[in-house]
């Protein structure tokens, strides 16, 4: 198999996945001008920390004022949950380089990870094009996120405003997840959590309070269902 | 964001994710996470995402301004809830988001 066969491959694989990235890119590079990063540090956190909710996490975080030690404990929270990405990933790499798992396992996320584990699924699929379709998203999220930043700075985008874009895109990933009974009663354990932490002055743990409480109470709940 | 304060969130934030992205795949080499921990990384998201809104849409005394100022991006957001759930897409519910909160804020 060629060299241009793979790329063309990979390219038609992640597409869909790229032009997405267009898309919420430019706005998560305007937020980041609104806390103060400029076009190429926003492209070095595009290119290696490498996560869209992340991203949009610590501009939205630093803009309500949470300590840093709180950024850094939501953000470090959310991340686990790659942790089954990369499990899911591993009976496909296990004849793979270490340095080719490597890059791979560093540049997965939620978008690419469906696109390539389908692909892998359907039999047809090589690690070296599953880490090309991860390459190509990543550059575009990071080439997006920098023109994101530059139009930002030629914009003034009221503060109001672009907390509640941030507010919106939350939304849009809760709406998105699977509404089941258990999921259900997480998330509403979790946002009552947070308004009480937060009630009681705790505000500045509260998102990780909250979402810790949540996660309890469904681990709780699974066990006495089963049970 | 000072340049001190980003690279200390940056640094901390990436050394995390990429031991969340790259241990499992060389640790477990081809075996499942065990099940109590799949489960528990399968509430997360749905945990941190409402625990997100609720932190936005939240804070105590927020009636202090009277009713609609604290109601208004309630509303907003249950236009972004429809828009989430039938088109799926985030860029759609910022558009519709945005222009919803700008509207509301105007009357």
């Amino acid at each position: 198999m060629s060299a241009s066969k793979a790329l063309q491959q990979a390219l038609g694989a992640a597409l869909p996945v790229m032009a997405g990235y267009v898309g919420i890119g430019i706005p998560c590079g305007i937020m980041e001008s609104n806390i103060g990063l400029n076009a190429l540090m926003a492209f070095a956190v595009s290119m290696t920390f490498y996560s869209g909710a992340g991203q949009f996490m610590i501009s939205n975080l630093w803009m309500t004022g949470s300590p840093l030690v709180s950024i850094i404990a939501s953000v470090s929270f959310v991340n686990t949950r790659q942790m089954l990405y990369s499990a899911a990933f591993s009976p496909y790499f296990e004849q793979a380089r270490k340095r080719l798992t490597l890059l791979f396992a560093a540049t997965v996320t939620d978008e690419s990870f469906g696109v390539n584990l389908a692909k892998f699924q359907e039999g047809s699929w090589t690690p070296g094009r599953a880490t090309l379709v991860n390459l190509l998203c990543m550059t575009t999220w990071g080439i997006a996120n920098a023109a994101g930043v530059l139009l930002g700075n030629a914009l003034s985008i009221p503060a109001a405003i672009a907390a509640f874009a941030m507010t919106s895109i939350f939304i849009c990933l809760l709406a998105m997840q699977e509404m089941n009974r258990l999921n259900i009663l997480v998330i509403a354990a979790s946002a009552i959590a947070v308004c009480v932490f937060k009630s009681v002055g705790l505000s500045a743990p509260a998102i990780l309070l909250g979402a810790c409480c949540g996660v309890v109470l469904g681990m709780v709940c699974r066990k006495a269902r089963r049970a | 964001m000072s340049t001190l304060d980003f690279l200390l969130v940056f640094g901390c934030c990436l050394v995390s994710m990429l031991i969340c992205r790259c241990l499992p795949i060389f640790v477990l080499k081809g075996r499942d996470l065990p099940e109590g921990l799949q489960a528990a990384l399968n509430f997360i998201p749905p945990a941190a995402f409402a625990a997100l809104v609720a932190n936005d849409l939240y804070s105590p005394g927020m009636f202090d301004a009277g009713l609609w100022p604290a109601l208004l991006p309630f509303a907003a957001s249950l236009v972004v809830v429809v828009v989430g759930k039938k088109s799926g897409s985030l860029i759609w519910c910022v558009v519709v988001g945005v222009l919803c909160y700008a509207v509301l804020s105007a009357l």
